[in-house]
C-alpha cells in the first residue's frame, strides 16, 4: 500500500490532470433541481401543444408516482413468455379456492398452496422486467 | 431389479468374449469349425445385448441418482432473487455518489427507526455522501455520553464526527421486545451477509405482493414475502411511493428508493470498493508494463542465439582407387 501510495503521489505531483477535486455538494442539488424543473416544464409544454383535452388527466397522474417495477412486472406477467406460469398459477388458485365456493376439496392434496406457482410467475416477471426497470430508474 | 439388469449384461460379455476369441482363432488358422460360431445372427445378438446392457445401466443410474433431492421445499428455500444489472458492480465502475446520498436519506428517514448501522461513523460519510459541515450538523442532532465530570457523573454532549450512527434501541433485547420478538438485523454488512447481496435486499424490499398467494399460511404477526426464506417475515412492507422527498428532485418511487438504499448499504458494507478497483487497475497496468519489458529483454538476450546460423560443410570426398 505504501509503495503504491508514494508512487501515485509522485505521478500526481508530476501530472497536471490527475488531481480531481469534488464539487461543493451545496451547489449541485440546486442546479439539478433547476434542470429537472426545466425538463418538467418542457414536457408539459409539449403535452399542451399535442393534446389539450387530456391535460387534466395527466396532471392527476403526475401527482401520484407510479412504481416502474410494478408497471413492468404487470406487463411482463401478461407477456407470452410468462403465459405458462401465469396459466399454472391461475389454475392453482382456482383449485385451492374451490373449497370456498362450495366445491369438493381434492382428497389427494387437501392442504395445497400456490406458493411454488407464485414463485415461478414472480421469477418470470421480475426476470423480464429487470433490464427495463434499470433503464427507467436513475 | 439390479440382478435382472446385470444378468443379460454378463451373458452379453460372455458372448462378446467368445466371439472375439473365435474370430481371432479364425484369423490365425482359418479353420472350418469357427465359421459356424460367427454367424451374422450371433454377432447381431451380441451387439443387441451390449446395447441393451448400456441403455439399461444408464436408465438404472438415472432412476437412482437422476433426481435432485431438496431438503427444503421451495417455500422454505425462498424465491431466489433476480440478478439486476447494478452499475456499481461492474469492474470499471464506481459507486454513484448521488445515489449514495439519496440512499442515506432513505436509511435515515425510513430504516433507521428499527435498524442500526453500528459500524458507520459520521466521519465515514464525509466526502462520500455529504460535506464536512453537513455531517457535523447531522452528528450534533444526537446526544452521546461524555467523559465523567468532577463528580463522576456522565453527562450528555452533542455528537461529533468521530461518533458512530446512533442505534435505535439500547440493546438487542430491547429491539426484540419492541418488534414482536424479531430482531431487526444491523445493516452495516447486510449486503455481504446475505446470499444474493444487493439483488436479495432489493427484491426483499420491493417484493411484497398485495396479498399472499392462495393457500399460503402466514403466521400471526408475520408478512408474506417470497424472497425471505420461509416466506414469513416480521418486517412489513415499509417503502411506498413518495415516502421520502429527494432533495435532487428524483421521483421517489418504491423501486427508486430501494435501489438507492441498497447501493448505500453496499457502500456501508464495502466502503473500500472504489479504492479497491482503482488498485486493481494499477496492478494490471503495472504488471502488463513489466511483462512488456520482460518480452523486450528476452528478445535482446536471445538475439545472438536466434540469429545464429549453423553451417555444416561436409568433408570433400577423396577420389577412391579400386
Amino acid at each position: 500500500m505504501g509503495f503504491f501510495d508514494s508512487w501515485s503521489d509522485l505521478v500526481a505531483a508530476a501530472s497536471p490532470w490527475s488531481a480531481v477535486e469534488a464539487e461543493a455538494v451545496g451547489s449541485t442539488p440546486a442546479a439539478s433541481e433547476a434542470e429537472t424543473k426545466d425538463a418538467a416544464a418542457g414536457d408539459e409544454n409539449e403535452d399542451e401543444s399535442k393534446e389539450e383535452q387530456e391535460e387534466e388527466e395527466e396532471e392527476e397522474e403526475e401527482e401520484e408516482t407510479v412504481d416502474p417495477k410494478e408497471k413492468f412486472e404487470e406487463e411482463c406477467k401478461e407477456s407470452k413468455a410468462c403465459a405458462p406460469s401465469k396459466h399454472h398459477f391461475e389454475e392453482c388458485v382456482e383449485r385451492v379456492t374451490a373449497a370456498d365456493e362450495g366445491k369438493p376439496v381434492s382428497k389427494k392434496h387437501p392442504n395445497e398452496d400456490c406458493v411454488e406457482e407464485f414463485f415461478h410467475l414472480a421469477h418470470c416477471a421480475s426476470q423480464c422486467a429487470a433490464p427495463k426497470l434499470w433503464a427507467a430508474l436513475k | 431389479m439390479l440382478a435382472r439388469s446385470c444378468l443379460p449384461s454378463a451373458r452379453a460379455v460372455g458372448v462378446v468374449r467368445n466371439g472375439a476369441v473365435k474370430t481371432t482363432k479364425r484369423a490365425a488358422s482359418s479353420s472350418s469349425s469357427s465359421t459356424e460360431a460367427s454367424t451374422p445372427f450371433r454377432l447381431n445378438m451380441a451387439a443387441a445385448a451390449a446395447t441393451t446392457a448400456a441403455v439399461g445401466s444408464m436408465a438404472w443410474y438415472y432412476y437412482l441418482y437422476g433426481h435432485e433431492l431438496h431438503a427444503m421445499t421451495p417455500a422454505e428455500e425462498g424465491l431466489h432473487p433476480t440478478q439486476y444489472p447494478w452499475v456499481h458492480r461492474q469492474f470499471t465502475k464506481t459507486f454513484d455518489h448521488q445515489a449514495l446520498r439519496r440512499g442515506f436519506q432513505v436509511y435515515q428517514e425510513v430504516c433507521s427507526s428499527c435498524h442500526s448501522l453500528s459500524r458507520i461513523p459520521y466521519r465515514a460519510l464525509v466526502g462520500v455522501t455529504h460535506t464536512v459541515d453537513e455531517v457535523k450538523v447531522m452528528a450534533e442532532e444526537n446526544e452521546y455520553d461524555s467523559e465523567p465530570n468532577d463528580q463522576g457523573d456522565i453527562e450528555k454532549r452533542p455528537g461529533k464526527l468521530s461518533d458512530y450512527l446512533p442505534n435505535p434501541y439500547k440493546n438487542d433485547e430491547a429491539a426484540r421486545a419492541a418488534n414482536n420478538g424479531a430482531l431487526p438485523p444491523d445493516l452495516s454488512l447486510i449486503v455481504k451477509a446475505r446470499h444474493g447481496g444487493c439483488d436479495y435486499v432489493f427484491s426483499l424490499l420491493t417484493g411484497y405482493p398485495d396479498e399472499a398467494p392462495a393457500g399460503a399460511v402466514v403466521q400471526e404477526g408475520l408478512n408474506f414475502n417470497p424472497y425471505f426464506p420461509g416466506t414469513g417475515i416480521a418486517m412489513a412492507r415499509v417503502l411506498f411511493n413518495d415516502l421520502v422527498e429527494y432533495e435532487d428532485g428524483t421521483p421517489a418511487s418504491t423501486s427508486q428508493m430501494a435501489k438507492d438504499v441498497v447501493e448505500f448499504l453496499n457502500w456501508a458494507a464495502e466502503p473500500e470498493m472504489d479504492q479497491r478497483k482503482k488498485m486493481g487497475w494499477k496492478v494490471i497496468a503495472l504488471t502488463s508494463a513489466l511483462w512488456a519489458v520482460s518480452v523486450w529483454v528476452k528478445r535482446y538476450k536471445w538475439a545472438h542465439l536466434k540469429n545464429r546460423k549453423l553451417v555444416y560443410t561436409p568433408p570433400v570426398p577423396r577420389a577412391r582407387h579400386h
